[in-house]
């Protein structure tokens, strides 16, 4: 009986528009920036299979367990990861932004980088795991305390290149068809519900 | 006229001076340093010394084949190591205590109750009318359905007072539940954490440490203990201090003890007598036996104990290194300094660690000629120019020191480098008299390595001789006195929020859990109590009657006079003596170092000069 109580919950989202995403004051704030088609297309998974809601709810669980805020924005011009996280962390009342792709791949950002030089980046979307996720946010959350946290730890997985990269591009050329060139990031409002 | 190389062979590096020779009065040409390979006094020194020949002569505009003499320092006759070993530890029976200090416990406060696993609550086995309750949370239960299990116990009236969890989810649950209950989290081992058992739980808030369980009265209270058994958590209180959250539980035979572990003692053999110290009494114990036997001969360790161990590798170490019998090698000095160390607690469910102490010794042996003879020869051979050993270190050091502005006789030094401390002094128409002490720059990193609780050497190296600051945005770092320095272009994303050593090549990030502060604390403190303590012990040792007011000058010659921080604080201690106390400035110009190289030419010069 514990078994099932025991499993995460709230594997589907509502994600509703709320206007032009501002630029943040607080600074205990980080944004989570996502990409085009994150969380309402693409199956709503990762490309091996997280559900994206499952993906948010960590980030989030991982911010908030630092006792820092999350606001969410979705950036429409590109489906490019640097740029995503790029223009997350400026948005941010902190200065920091975690990103990610349809497919998985994530970074966290900090406004004052150059937009291809993240803070940490995590290439291989198939070796993260959703306790990895939870780490991202916990991390962010810590740049954004001016703390120094040790970098996530990444598994790299010599084979996720011949095994991964046909879908992986796949899903990109895809994500890319959600692209509105020149439209301004939105501010999202998520709840999760199972 | 002649063209003579010195050559100085330190612990650490080797210096070269060149310099052209007439009628005994040097003109020196140019300088040299390389790092110096293999322990000194061992023929793999050789390639450096090679290297700082060719260095030196290629910036005088010679070729080392021109060279008329090589002289060699007859190195300080002494070689030293390190070694430490804790004297105490903290072992956990029966889970009786959980303290660590998670990033993000949740909520505030002490809880105190029955430990009682989530499952339970689902079960409803829990009711109303039980006595309070500490909920202890596996990993396999997500926070949101935590929190929902716990909610609803607590709105069916279940008294849950506080909360113990496995996985980083303490605010998680904490942030989901009517009232803000204290909740212990990151707990590894949960599964170890005794069930049924009365518990306290106690999250301090944010900035502040646990009080009451780090309080023996305050456990006692808890608990309603009598005064004997108050006696008992005197340990688990003293474990407990300075950390932000914490549990103990009142198991039946359950405890906590804090031993001490016996590391054997320790033999000074001298000329009169002979004395024993048990090692874990303690450095200042161990000095002062020292001193009470000194001078001395000898020193063993009770055989079969750690003490033992380590003096005895020392023993073993040198005996390979000089190539002489083990019973030949005799140990003239040793350094013991006290130290904390962070060591992981025996028994403990959340990879605890708590403070031990430990005993740091440097070891001293004396060398002898005949290896630095071994040298001179086979670079004779190697360069094809005549070697020959130039005299005492220390005359070549004091001859060094002399060629500062401003200074005179009479004069003492301080030669601090890796392995010793080495002191001379000269007065007028006296021999200089000179004296080597066990514990230097070796001894210094390894505090600060034990200390800190550091995985290598290199990083505790590296502390020690930079300047540390914090990166506070990819455009400012603030440096450890508070001063900012701005940046015009960002800086790494790797540097970010990262506490750097301000080096060479730049800021280099340390990864550390420690603030700015505890580093720096522990850096100076390191110092201090190896560095300032062995030069005022040189001091003593040099100063007639042992009165270090009756010294004029002192100067302050190779790395120690490098070193950022320490020439500072030498002077803040002596400086309550009243006396002259500085840097040197070799030849004028090359600071602290190049004093022994450049002392031997001078020797050389003032034995050639016509009389």
């Amino acid at each position: 009986m514990s078994e099932q109580l025991a499993s995460p919950p709230a594997v589907e989202m509502t994600l509703t528009e709320r206007g032009p995403a501002k630029t943040g004051t607080a600074p205990d704030e980080v944004v989570i920036a996502i990409s085009p088609a994150f969380g309402d297309q693409m199956k709503r998974k990762t490309l091996h299979g997280l559900a994206h809601a499952a993906v948010i709810r960590e980030f989030c669980a991982g911010i908030e367990e630092e006792q820092v805020k999350a606001r969410i924005v979705r950036v429409w011009r590109s489906a490019d990861l640097a740029a995503i996280g790029f223009d997350g962390a400026k948005l941010s009342g902190s200065g920091i932004s975690v990103a990610i792709q349809s497919r998985g791949t994530a970074l966290i950002h900090q406004r004052d980088l150059v937009p291809l030089a993240p803070m940490e980046l995590f290439p291989q979307a198939p070796s993260l795991a959703l306790s990895t996720f939870r780490h991202i946010g916990k991390n962010a959350a810590k740049y954004a305390k001016g703390d120094s946290p040790s970098p996530v730890p990444q598994v790299n997985d010599p084979m996720a290149r011949p095994k991964w990269q046909a879908i992986a591009s796949i899903y990109h050329i895809r994500e890319t068809q959600f692209v509105r060139q020149g439209e301004k990031a939105v501010e999202l409002d998520v709840e999760f519900h199972t | 006229m002649s063209l003579i190389a010195g050559i100085d062979i330190g612990n650490s590096t080797t210096e070269a001076a060149i310099a052209r020779v007439t009628d005994g009065r040097p003109e020196f040409l140019a300088s040299g340093m390389a790092y110096t390979q293999g322990i000194k006094g061992t023929l793999d020194n050789i390639p450096a010394i090679i290297d700082v020949l060719e260095q030196a002569t290629a910036k005088a505009g010679v070729n080392v084949a021109d060279l008329d003499r090589v002289l060699l320092n007859e190195a300080t006759p002494v070689i030293g190591d390190v070694a430490m070993e804790t004297v105490t530890e903290t072992v956990v029976t029966e889970s009786s205590m959980v303290g660590h200090n998670p990033d993000s416990p949740g909520g505030r406060g002490i809880g105190v109750g029955r430990t009682t696993a989530i499952d339970a609550l689902v079960q409803n086995e829990a009711s109303a009318d039980d006595e309070p309750i500490i909920v202890v949370v596996p990993a396999d239960y997500d926070f949101e359905i935590a929190a929902g299990i716990i909610r609803r116990a607590l709105e069916a009236g279940v008294p849950i007072v506080a909360g113990i969890a496995q996985k980083d989810d303490g605010v998680l649950i904490v942030n989901r539940l009517p009232e803000a209950l204290p909740f212990v989290d990151e707990v590894g081992r949960i599964d170890k954490v005794p069930l049924g058992m009365l518990a306290a739980v106690e999250v301090a808030p944010q900035g502040h440490a646990v009080r009451e369980l780090s309080n023996p009265y305050g456990i006692a209270t808890l608990f309603s203990l009598t005064p004997e058994e108050t006696g008992f958590v005197i340990p688990i209180a003293k474990a407990l201090v300075g950390l932000r959250s914490a549990v103990v539980v009142r198991t039946p035979a359950g405890d906590v003890t804090s031993k001490p572990i016996p590391a054997g003692t320790i033999e000074f053999v001298g000329a009169h007598q002979r004395l024993s110290v048990a090692l874990e009494q303690g450095a200042d114990e161990i000095m002062e036996t020292l001193g009470r036997v000194a001078p001395i001969h000898d020193v063993h360790g009770e055989a079969g104990t750690n003490v033992g161990g380590m003096i005895e590798h020392v023993r073993q170490t040198m005996a390979d290194l000089t190539e002489k019998p083990l019973a030949e090698v005799f140990i003239k000095d040793v350094l013991a300094v006290d130290c904390l160390v962070p060591q992981k607690v025996a028994g403990g469910v959340a990879d605890e660690f708590s403070i031990e102490t430990a005993t740091g010794l440097a070891i001293m042996v004396n060398t002898d000629r005949l290896l630095m003879t071994r040298i001179a020869d086979t670079l004779a051979r190697r360069i094809d120019v005549p070697v020959e050993l130039g005299g005492i270190e220390a005359n070549s050091a004091i001859l060094g020191a002399l060629t500062t502005p401003g200074i005179d006789y009479p004069l003492a030094i301080i030669d601090g480098g890796a392995g010793s401390v080495d002191g001379a002094i000269c007065r007028r128409d006296k021999p200089v008299e000179h004296v080597h002490l066990a514990g230097a720059g070796h001894m210094t990193t390894l505090l600060i390595k034990n200390e800190l609780g550091l995985a290598s050497v290199d990083v505790a190296e590296k502390i020690k001789i930079h300047s540390l600051a914090k990166v506070e945005s990819l455009f400012h770092i603030r440096h450890e006195d508070g001063g900012v320095q701005f940046f015009e272009t960002p800086l790494d994303a790797t540097l970010f929020a990262r506490i750097v050593l301000l080096t060479d090549d730049g800021l280099v990030p340390i990864d550390t859990r420690h603030t700015l502060d505890r580093i720096r604390g522990v850096r100076r403190e390191a110092k201090q109590r190896v560095l300032v303590t062995n030069s005022l012990r040189v001091l003593r040792r040099i100063a007639p009657g042992g009165n270090i007011r009756l010294l004029d000058f002192v100067a302050i010659v190779g790395r120690f006079g490098l070193d950022f921080e320490l020439p500072q604080m030498l002077m803040t201690e002596l400086s309550q003596y009243g006396i002259v106390v500085g840097v040197a400035n070799v030849r004028g110009a090359l600071g602290p170092t190049n004093a022994v190289a450049t002392g031997l030419i001078i020797n050389h010069g003032q034995q050639e000069r016509p009389a």
